[in-house]
């Protein structure tokens, strides 16, 4: 009897859990939706942030790469720049001492060498000094076809590197690092023997070569320029 | 604003390389033969930065830095010296005479550029 009058309360106690269980489900089938959906966007994502990730690399190379090429083109500005001012400082004036001086400046500050000899062709087979530093100018005083490397660059007239050569200067020349004969139209104007390089200098670069061409023609024609000119009017303004 | 820089050297040859360099940058550019002159220009001109050689004339650079520091109206002037022979005992005694910085012949323009550069931001930063 008791039983009887129980029953309803039953079924509805087990409607509920069954309306209940059936929330439950829906909720765990949103849930499951929303975790797929979560899912694909993690997965979009981490493909975005990968091509992010792959763009980023690719400007950073870009950006290293035109920091290279402004490093280099600022390198060519600034070797342009010694050229000019070697070029500048040679034709700036006529008067002699003027172009020695230009001469060791530009040896000294602009290719780094604080031991150098100038000297003009006193004939064909003789050189007789004009300037120096940073050596003993008697023991320069005048070179002949038979002294050594400097001797075989009178000779020749081709210019001699330490480091393009086989041969290795020796005794007074024990240090020589280049020698540049001053050629005017193929005549022998003089001669410059560069010794040892500045401690902080780790070997000719390339503007050095190309301050020794425009040595070998620049600083011939300003030399024999100052042969012409009488020294009251050398000095140009 | 421009920036006023001192470039004190009795090399013409240096002294043209120097503003060349630095043509490419929004500076002054003031110019003193040697380090008496350097002095003067530098209490008169108040140059944000000097660029000394050490070997010069009347006075060289390293006494002409001293003097630079040892006075009131230039003793903040930050002062780069232009060195030939970069040997310790040289850029120990540039340092103990008070440089801020050096750099060495050849001048190497990115190098020179880069320090001035570095100086001109550290006195800036300071200043604000």
């Amino acid at each position: 009897m008791k039983s009887e009058t129980q029953r309803p309360f039953i079924e509805k106690v087990a409607q509920d859990t069954r309306d209940y269980v059936q929330s439950l489900l829906d909720e765990v089938q949103r849930l499951s939706r929303a975790v797929a959906e979560l899912e694909v966007e993690i997965q979009t994502r981490d493909e975005r942030e990968l091509r992010l990730a792959q763009s980023m690399a690719a400007v950073e190379a870009e950006s290293r790469n035109f920091a290279t090429r402004y490093a280099e083109v600022e390198q060519q500005n600034s070797n342009l720049a010694n050229l000019y001012v070697a070029s500048y400082q040679l034709h700036g004036t006529l008067d002699r001492e003027r172009v020695v001086a230009a001469i060791k400046e530009i040896v000294i500050n602009l290719i780094g060498s604080e031991q150098l000899v100038i000297w003009e062709a006193e004939n064909e087979n003789e050189l007789r000094h004009v300037g120096s530093f940073g050596v003993d100018a008697d023991e320069w005083n005048s070179v002949g076809v038979d002294d050594g490397v400097i001797g075989l660059c009178l000779t020749t007239r081709v210019r001699f590197i330490v480091v393009e050569s086989a041969i290795l200067p020796s005794g007074r020349e024990k240090n020589l690092t280049a020698c540049i004969p001053l050629l005017l139209d193929d005549r022998l104007v003089g001669m410059i023997a560069i010794f040892e390089l500045l401690p902080q200098k780790e070997g000719l670069a390339r503007v050095d070569y190309e301050l020794f061409e425009l040595l070998a023609s620049h600083a011939a024609s300003a030399l024999y320029c100052t042969r012409r000119t009488p020294p009251s009017e050398g000095a140009a303004q | 604003m421009k920036k006023k820089v001192l470039l004190v050297d009795d090399s013409n040859t240096v002294l043209l390389m120097e503003k060349m360099i630095l043509a490419k940058g929004p500076f002054e550019i003031i110019v003193a033969r040697d380090g008496i002159e350097g002095i003067e220009k530098a209490k008169s001109e108040q140059p944000d930065v000097i660029l000394l050689d050490v070997m010069m004339p009347r006075l060289d650079g390293l006494s002409a830095c001293a003097v630079l520091r040892s006075d009131a109206a230039t003793a903040h002037i930050p002062v780069i010296m232009v060195t030939t022979r970069a040997e310790e005992a040289n850029i120990e005694t540039a340092f103990r005479n008070g440089c801020t910085d050096y750099v060495t012949k050849p001048i190497n323009g990115l190098e020179l550029l880069a320090k001035l550069n570095n100086i001109l931001d550290a006195n800036a930063a300071v200043a604000r």
